[in-house]
């Protein structure tokens, strides 16, 4: 028997309300960096950041300095001049690693959920759907965004610190916007479109199947339209090149084709704008059964 | 103030109408939600819970307007549910700490929490685990401590003893009478179980096909009833019956062997004494006769 009362003690603190997304997002960081996998991917992610790093580096300290030794070699191979094209090379570059992560950490995300009966207990808590979605979501767009925007946007300001000059930094101010707007491009569809495969169906699994073949079906079918059509506009069908069409005209490159960028603008807002409907008419009908 | 007040309340699901005109007030203590399968227990839990809006008739709960209120009223509310819950790549701690983070507390003051009521169900160094290594009994302690990790007033519990052993149901009936007697926290319990039921409630509101069929304390329901009687005689019972028509009782077997004798009007129960022994037999049981909860639950349940 316990020499002591074996009880707990009446709250008499205070219970902060509101931002309880926060709470969300902070839960599934803190799960999400415990898993190994999770971890492994990251550092793939982080290799390419290391091996830009090396390029802003290379190309500020060695390649501007005419009297080092390595300049004539390091001259000779060619993208490694740091611009837009490096930015929008790095970001596009990102995106498989990037899909990976977001696969592994958002497919089981809301299935899960539902299958361990999750949600009946979230929600009753003083908790509505939009901390539940919004809470969610966002983990996803941090996670993407750390390995975008944050590295892109960084050695931005590296290659303003290592050529501190006027003229670096009239002709690279505008580049964080183009890489805050490309990554938020690239992040969005994937931090929308698999959580509502994982709302849609019951399993992770399945979620990351479909999740996979409908970029892949409708990537084909674009590229078979095209070609048959002999009209390379038809590749706005594709969600990667639709992405990826919107960073040409981001960062000044040579457009795929030639179908105004917003068409495939439309293409991407279409596509987060039904993941979201799926994944809030999936949730709200946990919250409220009737 | 009743803690909560149902008027003619009305819940479908679809074309089926799972709660059809209940009404009923509870204003305290700890009350068992008995019914059969399907019969609206989980639905009247929800719907106190803001999970189900009615289509008709009111819900208020801490005089509150459900579902309008439904974040101010799960503040002051814990809810165990009926199906196995589990977040099984997360700790008990981890697990109940976010619970009580999504009440509002702060990270320190919900893991403090959390230590407290996992040591209050009892769930020992395993708190550390995964989850999903957790036996059914400790995952139903775990729903039970994200139930009371912000001190709820009101716990709806909706089969808090679902795929536990004997002892395990035990232990958890015990803790939740503690928790209703100590903590003097409203309870109302969902079963099927009538013995769980009995244990640790006061008071029973009957669900049958989505109306209360009967509500009342336990004690009024089950009490004495007037001129009836168990009794288990030792041997002869052939000599014992006789002897009983002849003195104008009347009797029923009952499932566990016993009698169950009532007299005729204005009759001295010793009668029965010496009815036994002019027929040469002892009677080894005898006790004034109460109602079971699983006699009122019968009955109740054959009027529907």
């Amino acid at each position: 028997m316990p020499i002591y009362e074996q009880t707990y003690r009446h709250y008499e603190g205070k219970m902060r309300h509101g931002f309880r997304w926060l709470i969300v997002i902070e839960q599934e960081l803190r799960v999400l960096v415990k898993a190994k996998p999770f971890l492994l991917l990251l550092l793939v992610a982080m290799i390419h950041c290391i091996v830009r790093l090396l390029q802003v580096v290379a190309f500020d300290v060695v390649i501007q300095d005419p009297n080092n030794p390595l300049t004539p070699l390091l001259n000779q191979i060619k993208g490694l001049m740091v611009s837009e094209q490096m930015f929008f090379d790095f970001l596009r570059l990102q995106t498989p690693v990037l899909f990976l992560i977001t696969l592994y950490a958002g497919c089981g995300m809301i299935c899960n959920d539902f299958n361990n009966n999750l949600m009946e207990i979230y929600f009753s808590k003083p908790i509505r759907w939009y901390d539940y979605v919004v809470g969610k979501v966002s983990s996803l767009v941090i996670v993407g965004l750390m390995l975008t925007a944050v590295p892109a946007i960084f050695l931005v300001v590296l290659h303003n610190l290592l050529v501190p000059s006027m003229k670096v930094f009239q002709e690279t101010w505008t580049w964080p916007g183009e890489i805050i707007g490309f990554s938020l491009v690239i992040v969005l569809p994937m931090a929308l479109s698999i959580p509502a495969a994982s709302a849609l169906l019951r399993s992770q699994n399945y979620a990351a199947i479909v999740i996979v073949m409908i970029p892949v079906a409708a990537s084909a079918m674009a590229t078979v339209l095209q070609g048959v059509l002999d009209n390379r506009n038809y590749l706005i069908l594709s969600l990667p090149i639709a992405i990826n069409r919107i960073g040409e005209q981001l960062f000044h490159g040579h457009v795929s084709f030639h179908l105004n960028w917003r068409w495939s603008m439309a293409h991407i807002v279409g596509v987060c704008v039904l993941c979201l409907w799926i994944i809030i008419h999936k949730v709200r009908k946990a919250e409220l059964a009737t | 103030m009743s803690v909560i007040e149902l008027r003619d309340v009305e819940v479908c699901y679809e074309d089926l109408k799972a709660l059809n005109g209940v009404t009923c007030s509870i204003d305290g203590g700890t009350v068992g939600l008995l019914g059969p399968n399907g019969a609206g227990k989980s639905t009247l839990l929800k719907t106190l819970l803001g999970f189900n809006r009615a289509t008709k008739g009111s819900v208020t709960v801490f005089g509150m307007d459900m579902p309008k209120n439904a974040l101010k009223v799960r503040m002051q509310l814990g809810y165990m549910p009926e199906r196995e819950s589990v977040s099984p790549k997360v700790s008990a701690v981890s697990f109940i700490t976010y619970c009580g983070r999504l009440f509002g507390m702060s990270r320190v003051d919900a893991m403090e929490r959390t230590h407290e009521v996992l040591n209050y169900v009892g769930l020992g160094e395993a708190r550390y685990r995964k989850m999903e290594t957790y036996s059914t009994g400790m995952l139903q302690r775990v729903k039970l401590a994200q139930a009371l990790v912000h001190d709820p007033k009101l716990l709806l519990l909706d089969e808090p003893t679902n795929g536990l052993d004997p002892q395990g149901r035990i232990e958890l009936l015990e803790l939740i009478k503690e928790v209703a007697g100590r903590r003097k926290v409203t309870i109302i319990l969902s079963s099927h179980l009538l013995p769980d039921i009995q244990h640790v409630c006061d008071n029973v509101i009957l669900i049958q096909g989505g109306v209360v069929a009967l509500a009342g304390s336990i004690d009024e329901l089950t009490a004495v009833v007037d001129r009836c009687f168990e009794v288990r005689i030792r041997d002869n019972k052939d000599g014992f019956l006789t002897g009983l028509a002849e003195a104008g009782f009347t009797w029923q077997d009952q499932q566990d062997g016993n009698l169950f004798v009532t007299a005729p009007d204005n009759t001295d129960p010793r009668t029965l004494f010496e009815i036994a022994r002019a027929r040469e037999t002892q009677i080894r049981h005898f006790r004034p006769a109460r109602h079971s909860l699983t006699e009122i639950f019968t009955q109740a349940a054959g009027k529907e």
